[in-house]
C-alpha cells in the first residue's frame, strides 16, 4: 500500500493499488449491503478505519480478486473509464440498481517516476467518506424483495483486448431510474466518482 | 465534510427505510428544511391535502388517500408522531372498509398492509383483511400474513397461509410462489441449522419450554430481524388451542405447565387450519393496538356535571358502540348480555333498548352507520375528514375559494372562446368584404349599430360599479389579479361615451394586432364587441346566427324595451348583457393606443358634456339603412355637409335634434370604413364599385386623406407630432403671426384648394432683409397629411430625402385643422421671381427645369405623385443663393405642399382623373387617352416650365399625332432643347413616367456645364442683392 511509504506521494502504481483495493472493498460493502450474499457469509474486516464486512465465499472471493487484479493492470495503464456494478433480478432479470463508478485517468502519467503530492492519509479520508456514503445509502434506496445477482462491468478503451473470461456487454441501464451522485475520491491519477441509480417509486 | 445536499447522509440515522424506497429529490428537500426548521412547505402540502380530502369530488376518493399517504412517507423520512403517518393509515383503513368497490384495489390492500406494520397484532388485521375478503387476489396480502407468522416461528401457520394464497390464485401468482419457495428454503436451513447444533432430535413439544436470556439476534424473516420469540413453545402449541377459534387473541400466556398434555387432535390440525381461516367474520377492523383500556381524553370537569343529571347518566348508561372487536368466545352464552336496566323510579321516558339489538355487538357495529339517529346541523364529515380538524370558517373559506377559482377558470376559457370566435369573424368578414362590393351596405349597417348602443346603454353603465362581478360580464376577467376593483371598471365605463369614432375605426382593420396588444398592456381580457355585434346584426339580415353567441344576439324589441328600462332601472337592473359587452368593448377602443394623447383629450373634454340618450333610437337607424345602398348619395351628402368630424359631431349630439346629422357623420364614416377595410385586404388593385365612384369624380380629398390614414395610427404618436386641444388659431387676416413660441412676419399667402393655406413668413426677430424664411402649411381638416407624405419619403429615400425635401420642423393639429412648419428655407417661391423679373433667364429655367424633374424621379422612385405642381409652393432652397460654394445643382426647389400629392402603394387604384391638373383645359386634352396617374406630373412640369417661359399657362394643340405647345420658342433660346423637351413631356406615350424623367433629365444636365453655373451664380446674387435693398 502506499501509504506505507515514508515520502508522501503518489506513483502510478501506488494508485492504481488505492484505487482497485478501494474496489475491492467498495464491492464487498455494497453486496453486503444490498443483501446479495447472506450477511453469514460475511466477515469483518479493519480497513479504511472502518469495519468492513468482506465475503468469505470462496466462489466470490476468488472472482472479486481476479477482477481487482485485472481492474490494477488497467488503472495501471490508464485504460479503465468506468466500474459497474449492476444488480438484477435473478426471477425476472430486471436490472434493479446500477453501482457506477466512473474513473477519470491522467494520462500525461506514464510510469513511476511521476510523484504526486498528496497524503496517503487525505485519500483514505476521502475513500472512507465514499464508503460510508455506500453504507449510508439504505435509507433511500428500495427494498431488493428478490433474490438478486450481481454482474460487474468495466468500461475500458476501445482498443483493449477483451481478455479471457471477459465478455463484452451492454451499459445495461435501470429503466426509470432516479440517479443519486455519491461523493468522489481522487488519487490525484485516478479520480473516482461514484453514483448509483435506482428504480423510481411508483407512485 | 458537510456539503450541501449531503443532508441524507448526515440524517442517515433518522431516514426510515421505505419498501419502495425514497425520492432523493423529496428526501433532501425535506431534510434541509427540517434544519432551518422550515416547514412551511411541508404543511402546505399537508394542507392541500387535506384540503382535497375534504372537497374531492371525484368518484375515487381513494386516490387522494392514497396519494396523501405516499407523500406522507415521502415528507416525512423520520416517520414518528409528526409523520401522522399510523393515524392517516388507520383512517384511510378504516373510511374504506366498507367500500366494496376497493376489496380488490391493489392501492387499499397496500394501505391495510401498511397499516399492519403500525399494528401490534398484524395478523389480526390479515385474518380480518382476508375475511372481508379486501384484496384476497393479491399476493402481497399472503406474503405479508406469512412473513408475520415466520416471524412468530410459526412455520407450519405461515405454510398454510402461502398454500392458501396459491390456491386461490393470489395475483402475481409466480411472486407469490417465489416467495413461498424461500420462505421453504429458510425453514429446512434453519432445520438444518438446529440439526447441527446437535439440538435434541426429539420432538420439541416434548421438551420442557424453556425461556432463553440474553440470547442473540436471529433474523427469522426474510427481512425483519427480530428478538427471538421465546414462546417457541406457545408458537407450536398454537394450533391446538386454536382448532375451534382459529382467531385466538396473541397474547398467549405462556404455558408454565410442567407437563404436556397430550392432545387428541394435534394430527388433524394441520389439515383443518387451511379452511378455519375465514372461518368466523369479522365484522370491524382490529385494533392496531391493544387500546381496549385507553381512555379517551376528554374535559376534566365534565364527568362531574355529567353524573349530575340524569340524562347523562343515561347517555352514560346506553352502551357507546366500542370501537374495538372484543373477541367472543363462541361458546360464550350470547344472550347473557343484558342491557343496563333503567330504574323507572328515575325515569320513565327512556325506554330500555331491546336486547335483540345488541345481539351480536359485531353486528351491531357493522349496523352503526344505519342506527345513527343524530342529526348533524354542520358538516361534520368535512370538519372531521382529514387528519386534521378544520374550522368552519376554514371550510367555508375553502367552497368561496372554489367557487371563485372555478368562476375564474370559466371566465378564462369564456373569454378565449370569444376570442377564437372573434377571429373568426374577423376572416369570415374578410372574406366577405373580398367577396363582393355589393354587400357593403349590409356591413355599414352593421358597424353602425355599436355607436347607437353605446349611446343608448350608457346610463346603465355609469350606474353600475358592479357590473363586472356578475358572471355574463366576464368580458373583462380578472385573469391574474385577483380582484380588479370595482371603481376602476366604473371609472372606464364612463369613459364609454368619450371614445371617438375615429379610434374605434382604425382600431378596425387591424384587429388581430389589437388584441395582441390589448393582452400585453391590460390586466384583463377584454371582449371585443365591434366583432361581436358586427354578425349579430348582419344576422338579422342574412347571416343565420352561430349557436354559440348569447351575449351578441341582440334583438331590435330588445333594444327598444331597454332603453327605457337602462333609464329607471339604473343600478337596479345590473344585468343588462349589452351595457357590459359594449361597455368592454369601449374600454378597448379607449386602451388601444393609450399613448394617443389625442383620445384622452378629447375623452377629456367629453367626459365633462352630459350625454343624452337618443330617444328614438329607430330615427337614427332608419335613415341609415335607407341612405347605405344609395351609396352616392350619401357620400355626396357627406361631402357636403360641413366638414366637421364626426368626432365632434358624435359628442355634441346632446339632443335628438342632431339624429340626422349624426346619421350622415356615421355614414360617411363608415363607408369610408369598408373601403379601408378593402384597400388593406385587397391591395392588388381590384376596384370596388365604391371607390371607382370616388375616384372618378372628383375626389374630395379632405376625405380621401382621412380615409387613408385612419389606419396609420402610428403616426399619430410621432415625436412630431403636436396635439393642440383647441381650435386653429385664425392665422389669415394678420400681419404677425404668434405660433408655437415663435413671432412670424407674414409675407404672403397661397391658397391652396378649399381648406388649405400656405402661408410663407419670416422670422420676425430676424432683419427684414433676410431670404431665410418659415413655411406655415396650414389645413382646415385635422389631418396630418402633408406629415405622413413626409414621413414616408423619409422612410422611402433615405439619405436622398435631405437634398430634395424640406424637413419638417413640427406639426400642429387642432382640432379642426392642422399645421405644418418648415423652417430653413428661403421665403421665395418660383412664382415671386417670375413676378419681380417678369421673366426668368434661360439659365435659370433650365436649372428649375432640371430640379424639378430631379424631384420628380425622386418622387416616381418611390410611388409618390405630387400632384400639384404649382409655382407659389416651390420653394427656392437657401443654398441656392450660395452657388458658388455648391457643385451640386440638384434640389433647388423644395416643394412645401403635399396637398395633392398621392402615396400609390396607400392608394394604388386613384387614377390621373383624380387630380386638379385633369380639370384643366390642357389636362382634359392631354390626358384625356391616359390613365396613368404619373402623368399628371409629367403635365405639371410642363405646365410651369411654360408658365416661367411664357409667363403663361400652358396650351397645347394637337398636331402630326403629338401634342405640342401653341407658343413659340423665343428666338435666342434653345429651341431644338424645349421643342424637345415639350414633345417628350407632352407624349410620353406609353413610355414610363420614370423613363421619361430621366431622359429629360440628362438632356438638361448635359447644359449644366461650369459656365452655366457662373451665370447662374451672377443671377441670384443679383436676387439677393436686389432684396436686401428692398
Amino acid at each position: 500500500m502506499a501509504g506505507q511509504l515514508t515520502r508522501e506521494g503518489i506513483t502510478l502504481k501506488g494508485s492504481a493499488e488505492i484505487v482497485s483495493e478501494f474496489f475491492f472493498f467498495g464491492i464487498n460493502s455494497i453486496l453486503y449491503q444490498r443483501g446479495i450474499y447472506p450477511p453469514e457469509t460475511f466477515t469483518r474486516a479493519q480497513k479504511y478505519g472502518l469495519t468492513l464486512l468482506v465475503s468469505t465465499d470462496p466462489d466470490l472471493k476468488n472472482y472479486l480478486n481476479t477482477v481487482v487484479e485485472q481492474l490494477k493492470d488497467w488503472l495501471y495503464k490508464c485504460q479503465v473509464q468506468k466500474l459497474v456494478v449492476v444488480i438484477t433480478s435473478i426471477d425476472s432479470n430486471e436490472i434493479l440498481e446500477r453501482w457506477q463508478f466512473d474513473i477519470e485517468c491522467d494520462k500525461t502519467v506514464k510510469d513511476d517516476s511521476v510523484v504526486r503530492e498528496k497524503s496517503p492519509k487525505v485519500i483514505q479520508e476521502e475513500i472512507r467518506s465514499v464508503i460510508r456514503q455506500i453504507t449510508a445509502t439504505v435509507t433511500f434506496l428500495p427494498l431488493l424483495e428478490e433474490a438478486c445477482a450481481f454482474d460487474l462491468l468495466i468500461y475500458t478503451d476501445k482498443d483493449l483486448q477483451v481478455p479471457e473470461k471477459w465478455e463484452e456487454s451492454g451499459p445495461q441501464f435501470v429503466s426509470n431510474s432516479e440517479e443519486v451522485r455519491l461523493r468522489s475520491f481522487t488519487t490525484t491519477i485516478h479520480k473516482v466518482n461514484s453514483m448509483v441509480a435506482y428504480k423510481k417509486i411508483d407512485s | 465534510m458537510a456539503e450541501a445536499g449531503d443532508e441524507w447522509e448526515l440524517c442517515k440515522e433518522n431516514v426510515q427505510p421505505l419498501r419502495q424506497g425514497r425520492a432523493m429529490s423529496t428526501l433532501q428537500e425535506v431534510l434541509s428544511q427540517q434544519e432551518s426548521s422550515n416547514h412551511n412547505v411541508i404543511q402546505q402540502q399537508k394542507q392541500t391535502f387535506e384540503l382535497e380530502l375534504r372537497f374531492y369530488s371525484g368518484d375515487d376518493p381513494l386516490d387522494v388517500w392514497d396519494r396523501y399517504i405516499k407523500w406522507a412517507e415521502q415528507a416525512f423520512p423520520q416517520g414518528g408522531k409528526e409523520s401522522n403517518l399510523s393515524p392517516l393509515l388507520e383512517r384511510a383503513v378504516k373510511i374504506f372498509h366498507q367500500e366494496k368497490q376497493y376489496y380488490d384495489d391493489l392501492r387499499y390492500l397496500n394501505i391495510c398492509l401498511k397499516f399492519a406494520n403500525c399494528c401490534t397484532e398484524p395478523v389480526d388485521l390479515y385474518s380480518y383483511l382476508h375475511s372481508q375478503g379486501i384484496g384476497i387476489l393479491h399476493a402481497p396480502l399472503y406474503i405479508a400474513w406469512a412473513e408475520e407468522y415466520e416471524a412468530r416461528g410459526n412455520f407450519k401457520k405461515a405454510d398454510s397461509i402461502f398454500q392458501d394464497g396459491i390456491q386461490r390464485k393470489a395475483q402475481p401468482v409466480d411472486k407469490l410462489e417465489a416467495s413461498h419457495k424461500q420462505f421453504q428454503a429458510r425453514v429446512s436451513r434453519q432445520v438444518l441449522q438446529n440439526l447441527a447444533d446437535g439440538d435434541t432430535v426429539e420432538e420439541p413439544e416434548s421438551s420442557e419450554p424453556q425461556r432463553s436470556s440474553l440470547v442473540d439476534l436471529k433474523a427469522r424473516g426474510k427481512n425483519k430481524v427480530r428478538a427471538p420469540i421465546s414462546r417457541v413453545g406457545d408458537a407450536i402449541k398454537r394450533p391446538s388451542q386454536n382448532f375451534s377459534a382459529p382467531m385466538a387473541p396473541p397474547q398467549q400466556i405462556p404455558s408454565r405447565s410442567r407437563f404436556t398434555v397430550f392432545d387428541e387432535n394435534a394430527g388433524v390440525l394441520v389439515h383443518e387450519s387451511q379452511p378455519t381461516l375465514s372461518s368466523q367474520p369479522w365484522a370491524a377492523l382490529p385494533q392496531s393496538r391493544a387500546k381496549e383500556n385507553e381512555q379517551k381524553a376528554g374535559p376534566w370537569n365534565s364527568g362531574r356535571s355529567s353524573r349530575s343529571t340524569h340524562q347523562a347518566s343515561n347517555h352514560d348508561a346506553t352502551p357507546s358502540f366500542p370501537s374495538f372487536t372484543p373477541y367472543v368466545d363462541e361458546l360464550a352464552e350470547q344472550h347473557t348480555v343484558t342491557p343496563c336496566k333503567i330504574n323507572p323510579a328515575v325515569t320513565s321516558v327512556l325506554s330500555a333498548r331491546k336486547p335483540s339489538k345488541e345481539e351480536d355487538p359485531l353486528q351491531r357495529l357493522q349496523n352503526s352507520s344505519q342506527a345513527k339517529e343524530e342529526k348533524v346541523m354542520y358538516c361534520k364529515n368535512k370538519v372531521y375528514a382529514g387528519m386534521e380538524e378544520f374550522s368552519i370558517e376554514e371550510i367555508r373559506a375553502e367552497i368561496y375559494m372554489a367557487k371563485v377559482r372555478k368562476k375564474r377558470e370559466e371566465d378564462l376559457i369564456a373569454s378565449a372562446l370569444r376570442r377564437q370566435e372573434m377571429e373568426k369573424q374577423i376572416q369570415e368578414l374578410e372574406k366577405r368584404l373580398k367577396g363582393s362590393c355589393s354587400e357593403n351596405p349590409e356591413q355599414i349597417t352593421m358597424e353602425a349599430t355599436p355607436t347607437e348602443e353605446s349611446n343608448k346603454i350608457l346610463g346603465t353603465v355609469e350606474n353600475e360599479p358592479q357590473w363586472e362581478q356578475d358572471g355574463v360580464s366576464s368580458g373583462c376577467a380578472p385573469s391574474d389579479k385577483d380582484d380588479v376593483e370595482p371603481v376602476l371598471c366604473t371609472t372606464s365605463a364612463l369613459q364609454l361615451p368619450n371614445i371617438d369614432v375615429l379610434s374605434l375605426d382604425q382600431n378596425k382593420p387591424k384587429p388581430t394586432n389589437l388584441s395582441l396588444t390589448l393582452s400585453s398592456e391590460m390586466p384583463f381580457t377584454i371582449f371585443d364587441e365591434t366583432c361581436e355585434t358586427q354578425p349579430s346584426v348582419a344576422s338579422q339580415s342574412r347571416v343565420p346566427p352561430s349557436a354559440r353567441r348569447p351575449l351578441a344576439s341582440v334583438s331590435k324589441a330588445f333594444v327598444h324595451e331597454d332603453v327605457p328600462l337602462a333609464v329607471t332601472l339604473d343600478g337596479i337592473e345590473p344585468l343588462n348583457e349589452e351595457a357590459i359587452v359594449s361597455g368592454s368593448d369601449r374600454n378597448k377602443t379607449l386602451f388601444a393606443e393609450p399613448e394617443d394623447t389625442c383620445d384622452f383629450v378629447r375623452a377629456a373634454q367629453l367626459a365633462s358634456t352630459p350625454f343624452h340618450k337618443c330617444d328614438s333610437p329607430d330615427m337614427e337607424r332608419l335613415p341609415l339603412r335607407e341612405k347605405t345602398p344609395v351609396y352616392e348619395e350619401s357620400f355626396q351628402q357627406v361631402v357636403c355637409s360641413k366638414k366637421l368630424s364626426p368626432i365632434l359631431e358624435a359628442s355634441r349630439e346632446d339632443t335628438p335634434s342632431s339624429a340626422s346629422s349624426i346619421s350622415a357623420g356615421s355614414t360617411s364614416l363608415f363607408t369610408s370604413k369598408t373601403l379601408l377595410i378593402q384597400e388593406k385586404f385587397d391591395p392588388s388593385g381590384q376596384m370596388s364599385g365604391v371607390y371607382e365612384q370616388a375616384s372618378d369624380c372628383y375626389v374630395d380629398l379632405e376625405e380621401l386623406h382621412r380615409n387613408l390614414l385612419l389606419p396609420k395610427n402610428e403616426l399619430l404618436t410621432s415625436e412630431h407630432i403636436h396635439w393642440e386641444a383647441g381650435q386653429m388659431p385664425p392665422f389669415e387676416d394678420q400681419e404677425e403671426i404668434h405660433f408655437g413660441g415663435e413671432t412670424y412676419q407674414l409675407r404672403s399667402k397661397v391658397s391652396i384648394g378649399e381648406s388649405s393655406n400656405l402661408l410663407i413668413a419670416t422670422l420676425s426677430d430676424l432683419e427684414m432683409e433676410s431670404i431665410t424664411g418659415v413655411v406655415l402649411k396650414m389645413d382646415s381638416q385635422p389631418v396630418p397629411w402633408d406629415f405622413y407624405i413626409t414621413q414616408q419619403l423619409t422612410e422611402r429615400l433615405g439619405e436622398d430625402f435631405d437634398s430634395y425635401f424640406l424637413k419638417q420642423n413640427d406639426n400642429y393639429i387642432f382640432q379642426d385643422g392642422c399645421v405644418t412648419i418648415y423652417k430653413d428655407v428661403s421665403r421665395f417661391t418660383i412664382q415671386d421671381l417670375l413676378e419681380d423679373q417678369k421673366t426668368l433667364t434661360e439659365e435659370i429655367i433650365i436649372l428649375f427645369t432640371y430640379n424639378l424633374l430631379s424631384l420628380l424621379e425622386k418622387l416616381h422612385s418611390v410611388e409618390m405623385i405630387y400632384g400639384g405642381l404649382r409655382m407659389e409652393t416651390l420653394v427656392l432652397d437657401n443654398k441656392i443663393f450660395d452657388l458658388s460654394s455648391c457643385t451640386e445643382l440638384n434640389g433647388c426647389i423644395k416643394p412645401t405642399d403635399f396637398y395633392h400629392s398621392m402615396d400609390m402603394r396607400l392608394c394604388p387604384t386613384l387614377t390621373s382623373r383624380a387630380f386638379p391638373i385633369a380639370q384643366t383645359e390642357y389636362g382634359q386634352q392631354v390626358l384625356a387617352g391616359q390613365n396613368s396617374p404619373y402623368q399628371v406630373d409629367l403635365l405639371g412640369i410642363a405646365n410651369v416650365v411654360h408658365l416661367m417661359i411664357f409667363n403663361e399657362c400652358l396650351q397645347v394643340l394637337h398636331e402630326d399625332s403629338a401634342w405640342k405647345i401653341r407658343k413659340e420658342i423665343p428666338r435666342l433660346w434653345r429651341r431644338e432643347l424645349w421643342g424637345s423637351f415639350f414633345t417628350k413631356i407632352l407624349n410620353t406615350d406609353s413610355k414610363s413616367s420614370a423613363h421619361v424623367l430621366k431622359e429629360l433629365k440628362d438632356e438638361m444636365e448635359q447644359l449644366l456645364d461650369s459656365s452655366f453655373q457662373e451665370g447662374l451664380c451672377l443671377y441670384f446674387l443679383q436676387l439677393e442683392a436686389s432684396h436686401s435693398l428692398l
